[in-house]
């Protein structure tokens, strides 16, 4: 102990706030926003969507049958559905047999991990006799407790996971890795993840200028959406005319709104919602009437609307315009008064008497308009992250849930109504459809496609199969976003990377090409809001004397719930600081968002979910409110009192969240020093009043990005770069990889932990997974074999297993029914009754038909043996084969040993068999390699050790990189790298390359010379081929390399002939296949160029498809031919003689048939 | 060489815009009534082109063919309910 008694206020130190980070990942983990998400929906959404479908009332429809009475009775049936309950997840075996499961058993043996959901419905049958007074009737009430609905996925680790609140050792027994941090499915036994998506916030005013020439200069949008509702969404605009297109020369402004078919003139929807004079318009427009300049641009749209002088003018003008045409008045006023309830602005009020609010909001519109049309504000940028919001996992199901259970309602109804109109007993737990939900949800999920089956608006690509290449990659899977804007829009702007995402999105981890900047990543700190009541808050403004809209003057603040105007206040710098004290105290929720727009007199008040948000200190009187005693009890460090963990520190008011939109009225200080400087200068007034301070500047990048030491070094795109490598690396990508069966996985044979790390790969659980080793790298070009981007490796480490790693594929096959009859065995085929056999070995496999573990395999051998009986011919005749092969055998191009091999049944009970395929790899020429600064490369040539160049010590390096990969590319990191991890190495310490501290070059190179080497890294080397010293010396160091998956044993490939297509019989494509290598139309090119014809027509046509007909002379169609019989005859022209013989691509023949075949005649005339 | 044909995003589904010939109140024929409107006179008139059955109503600057018409039905519903 360092025994150093500090005062219980002192100001905490940047040492002081990694224990506050570790403190969030100790609480949150990573994947939180999926946890969060998900068990938001099924803790509230689920339900209020079940509410929400309300009560069903079925009464019989009277049917008039000859001959027969009217019915006597009157009868109603309503039913309802209440309480959902949501179980664990089980499994019901095709026995019957129901069990709890858990997710390895679901993976293993292609099984959805979902948990059954239950509902409570009662049915209440009203029976009243035709002449019984009203309140005389027989009311029946009947209980249905718990009825089955279908099945959800359950997200893994989410509250509803059977792993929920296990111990490490008790996840291991179960057969999980207990690094895994769950926030996916599991889904036919594949592990699914919910990308999410980004959207544009609804309810929000956006005022765009439009660039001429545009009909209109000014466009105001509003698309607004009810909360939590499925109505779609409304949108209204306003537009103001450009110059040239006003008819009378005036600027007016026009309003679009739903299901009207032109515009209108603004002050016609004004008359109409019942404001007819012009003085009570403008109140609701311009708030000061002092405003000239305001009140003038209002001129011609005054002006503009003087023939439509009265409310009922007004009503029948919108009316006119509705969608039915050629109705009476009285039904038109109808209409367009409904459409103003209903239709316009619906997240305002829909219904009666809210027409104050909807004409208050809507001449707030009209005033942002012409804010911007005066040129006191600017327009609104599409592209700040304030204005987004992410739908994830939660929410995206709640989506599916609400279509899927709206349609399972819609089918209950006609159930029961065919069964009251057919007078049967009513069966609810019949009438539920159990399939709707479960394959409903389990088609989305496995197949991305988010919506129902066959309906319009699918959305693909929603759910992905989680990556599982390295444990880095898994995570910054689950933390992925995407914007579903066109991958082929040429507009930049969505794409570029916006000063909003600071601290919420990652700045370096983007893939490049088409998806560059769509395709976004969290980064480590951001939280997503799920969402919270506003109701609340709502009754918080009642209370603190929030005036009504009548009230607005000039001077008052206007406040904004969820982008609806609910009041003005008067005091609003005292509101914003109670709800920001009440957000501190937790006593309204700590996700609200509060935002003070001081310029625009607004306070918006935000609740709804999908907004980012972050954690920040708070800042007081220029001093952290967390002090060093909080610190200590975070710690917990003998003799302080407490121990705190991360929500104490958010509910004791140490830091907040903060959304995009809130932190543009913040003043954040980047450091603790600069707070420190700002107090110290806090006397002569001139410094910042910061308001929060960043808990670490490193926390705005993603995961991939914390790999990477000394980002602040490099060159920004090289970050990118690494950023979609390190998902290639191989390493340890789950610690459970040897139970589980997946298609594919590399595994590296030593993987060490980096001697240079980052504070954040703490989190990352970067040194107990490692992806890649420490390897001694000499900067040079030696003997030139390491030239563009190759590199020269030491053939002596690589037989020592430097690199050396494992690759494992799994098979899978299961025995199918189809129908009674087939039914398919997994057995050694027997050649005598089973045709179609491979032509592979069957030697390998043993009497069960599968190939035991320990079997060396390779190329087209047969791992598991199948067969599917064929069906009889006619009966009596004796037949040869009985069965059909349909047998699984090893890829063609690939060899290795049986690991494992697992026989289960599936959920339909037929057996299901996976075998495990491992071959290890050892560096060769070809393979591929990086750094972690964008620096990949692969092998160009091995040296054993004796060839490499040396130092005075003795030592050799594993790697010869070559000097011209870094100046242009200017990847100062990893030489920064390579500097620290030699001191590393011989300090015996790990290295701290954090972004943003204040490590420097010289730092370093003072503590390597303190070491006994040259500062600089550089070592005096002697040639390894003729021993005499090299010129120059070497700049020799360990860089923390990564082996990435593209190998050559994966990629080689070359054919001379093979398989053809059936078609067009032309070479197949693909190394799987055995394909051919195309001779593309560039290659084409070129021997046009070249003018070597004889070489294209090889190439392209004997090499290819060539062939050849008989066409008959005269008409010039194709000739029938029999060679040998020497006979021909034309079928068109009942010719035989003229025919001849033509040599023609396959392909081309095949057109002319087709041709033929559309009733055109492609003649060949000579 | 060839491009590629390159597959276009479906075009945007237009508002409906504002009809200009309708459904005539006499003949019942199909979108056989046009209108005409003189703005400076103040004077609208809608005629049916099949049954040559016309109107004439007031119009302001705002008015549309719309208005005329509907004018007209109203006229024909006040005729018709005497």
């Amino acid at each position: 102990m360092e025994g150093v008694e500090v005062a219980e206020d002192a100001e905490i130190t940047q040492e002081d706030a990694w224990t506050v980070i570790t403190s969030f990942f100790n609480a949150k983990g990573l994947v939180r926003q999926q946890l969060d998400s998900f068990n938001e929906f099924v803790n509230s959404q689920m339900q209020e969507i079940v509410d929400e479908s309300g009560q069903l009332v079925i009464k019989p429809e009277s049917q008039h049958l000859p001959g027969q009475e009217a019915e006597l009775e009157q009868r109603e049936i309503h039913i309802s559905f209440n309480q959902i309950y949501l179980s664990k997840p089980t499994m019901t075996e095709a026995d019957g047999e129901t069990s709890g499961m858990f997710p390895n058993e679901a993976r293993l043996r292609n099984l959805t991990y979902a948990a059954p959901l239950y509902v409570d419905i009662t049915k209440r049958v009203i029976t009243r006799a035709p002449d019984a007074a009203e309140d005389e009737q027989q009311d029946e009430l009947e209980e249905y407790p718990k009825v089955f609905i279908g099945e959800i996925p359950v997200m893994l680790r989410s509250s509803f996971c059977s792993l929920f609140e296990h111990t490490d050792k008790e996840l291991t027994d179960l057969g999980e890795c207990p690094y895994d941090q769950g926030g996916y499915f599991v889904v036919n036994g594949s592990e699914k993840v919910l990308i999410a998506q980004e959207r544009m916030a609804n309810n929000h005013v956006y005022v765009f200028r439009k660039s001429q020439p545009s009909k209109y200069s000014f466009v105001c949008e509003c698309r607004s959406v009810i909360e939590g509702s499925t109505r779609n969404t409304s949108s209204m605009a306003i537009r103001m005319l450009s110059r040239t297109a006003g008819r009378s020369g005036g600027q007016v402004m026009r309003a679009t709104i739903p299901y009207i078919r032109s515009d209108v003139p603004i002050l016609v929807v004004f008359r109409a919602l019942g404001f007819v004079a012009d003085r009570d318009i403008l109140e609701h427009i311009v708030y000061d009437f002092g405003d000239t300049e305001m009140m003038e641009a209002l001129r011609p749209s005054i002006e503009e609307a003087l023939p439509i002088n009265s409310q009922e003018v007004a009503l029948d003008y919108i009316g006119k315009r509705g969608s039915s045409i050629g109705v009476p008045k009285d039904k038109r006023i109808q209409y367009a008064r409904e459409i103003l309830q209903r239709e316009l602005l619906p997240h305002v009020a829909i219904g009666e008497y809210c027409e104050t609010k909807k004409a208050y909001f809507y001449g707030y519109m009209i005033h942002r308009v012409l804010l911007v049309a005066l040129g006191r504000r600017e327009q609104d940028d599409r592209d700040h992250y304030a204005n987004k919001r992410l739908d994830l996992g939660g929410p995206l199901l709640a989506s599916l849930f609400r279509q899927l259970f709206r349609k399972l309602v819609k089918d209950v109804r006609s159930y029961v109504q065919k069964c009251v109109d057919r007078g049967r007993e009513i069966n609810l737990t019949a009438a539920v459809n159990k399939d709707t939900l479960t394959r409903g949800l389990r088609y989305s999920i496995a197949t991305g496609n988010w919506g129902m089956q066959g309906t319009a608006g699918l959305r693909a690509g929603v759910s992905q199969v989680l990556n599982r290449l390295t444990y880095a990659s898994t995570l910054s899977h689950l933390r992925r976003i995407s914007s579903p804007i066109g991958r082929e829009g040429k507009l930049a702007k969505p794409r570029q990377l916006h000063n909003s995402q600071w601290g919420m999105i990652c700045p370096a981890e983007t893939p490049e090409g088409q998806a560059c900047g769509l395709v976004k990543n969290l980064a480590l700190m951001s939280y997503i809001s799920v969402g919270c009541a506003s109701a609340p808050v709502l009754e918080f403004l009642e209370e603190w004397a929030t005036e009504n809209l009548e009230e607005i003057a000039a001077s008052a603040t206007k406040i904004f719930v969820n982008g609806v105007w609910v009041g003005v206040h008067r005091d609003p710098a005292m509101l914003v600081r109670t709800l920001r004290q009440m957000r501190r105290q937790v006593d309204i929720n700590t996700e609200v968002g509060v935002v003070h727009d001081i310029r625009l007199q607004e306070l918006r008040l935000y609740t709804d979910f999908g907004r980012c948000c972050r954690p920040l200190f708070i800042v007081e009187r220029q001093a952290l409110r967390i002090k060093k005693s909080h610190i200590q009890a975070l710690q917990g460090v003998e003799g302080t009192t407490e121990k705190l963990e991360w929500h104490d520190l958010v509910y004791r008011g140490f830091i907040e969240y903060v959304d995009t939109e809130e932190e543009e009225t913040t003043m954040i200080a980047m450091e603790l020093r600069d707070l420190k400087a700002a107090a110290q200068e806090g006397a002569r007034g001139s410094a910042p009043l910061y308001t929060h301070c960043e808990i670490h500047p490193s926390m705005i990048l993603g995961v991939c990005a914390s790999i990477i030491p000394f980002p602040d070094h490099n060159q920004s795109p090289r970050n990118t770069y690494q950023s979609a490598m390190g998902k290639q690396a191989m390493g340890m990508y789950v610690t459970n990889y040897q139970t589980r069966m997946d298609t594919q996985a590399y595994v590296l044979y030593y993987p060490q932990k980096p001697l240079v790390t980052t504070r954040a790969m703490e989190y990352l659980h970067f040194r107990e997974l490692p992806a890649g080793q420490n390897t001694i790298v000499a900067i040079a070009c030696y003997s030139g074999y390491n030239q563009e981007d190759s590199l020269m490796m030491n053939q002596s480490s690589i037989d020592r297993g430097f690199f050396r790693s494992m690759f494992f594929r799994s098979y899978r096959a299961e025995e199918k029914k189809q129908g009674s009859l087939v039914q398919e065995v997994i057995e050694r085929p027997d050649r005598e009754v089973t045709v179609a056999m491979r032509h592979g070995t069957y030697d390998k496999l043993d009497d069960d038909g599968i190939a035991p573990p320990g079997t060396r395999v390779s190329g087209d051998d047969v791992i598991i043996g199948k067969t599917s009986p064929l069906a009889e011919e006619a009966p009596g005749t004796a037949q040869r084969f009985t069965k059909k092969d349909v047998s699984t055998s090893l890829r063609n191009s690939e060899s290795g040993m049986v690991d494992q091999v697992m026989v289960s049944t599936n959920a339909e009970g037929q057996r299901f068999v996976k075998l495990r395929v491992r071959s290890i790899r050892i560096p060769q020429v070809g393979d591929k390699f990086a750094s972690r600064h964008g620096q990949k490369g692969t092998i160009g040539i091995t040296y054993t050790q004796e060839d490499m160049p040396f130092t005075a010590e003795g030592i050799t390096p594993d790697l010869i990189i070559n000097p011209h990969a870094i100046p242009s590319r200017m990847t100062i990191g990893h030489l920064v790298e390579a500097l620290m991890s030699k001191v590393a190495a011989l300090m015996g310490k790990e290295g701290d390359a954090t972004p943003f501290t204040d490590v420097t070059v010289d730092n370093i190179s003072a503590a390597l010379h303190k070491c006994g080497y040259q500062s600089r890294g550089w070592e005096v080397m002697y040639s390894g081929h003729t021993g005499r010293q090299l010129h120059a010396q070497i700049f020799l160091n360990p860089t923390y390399y990564q082996r990435l998956k593209h190998m050559v044993d994966d990629k080689i490939h070359s054919r001379g002939r093979g398989p053809v297509q059936i078609l067009t019989r032309q070479p197949v494509e693909g190394r799987a296949r055995d394909g051919g290598l195309r001779f593309g139309e560039m290659e084409r090119d070129c021997i046009i160029s070249h003018g070597t014809a004889a070489f294209l027509k090889e190439r392209l046509f004997d090499q290819s498809d060539a062939y050849r007909v008989h066409v008959c002379d005269a008409c010039g169609l194709f000739a029938v031919a029999n060679l040998k019989k020497n006979q021909f005859y034309c079928p068109a022209c009942k010719n035989t003689t003229g025919v001849v013989q033509v040599f023609m691509p396959y392909a081309c023949k095949l057109l002319f048939q087709e041709l033929m075949a559309m009733a055109i005649a492609p003649r060949i005339q000579f | 060489m060839g491009k590629r044909k390159s597959s276009k995003p479906p075009p945007k589904t237009q508002r409906p815009k504002l009809d200009i010939a309708f459904n005539c109140p006499f003949c019942n024929s199909n979108k056989s009534v046009t209108a005409t409107l003189d703005y400076d006179a103040g004077v609208g008139s809608v005629v049916c082109n099949t049954c040559n059955e016309r109107f004439s109503a007031k119009i302001h600057k705002l008015s549309e063919a719309v208005d005329v018409y509907s004018e007209w039905i109203d006229a024909c519903e006040a005729e018709n309910t005497l």
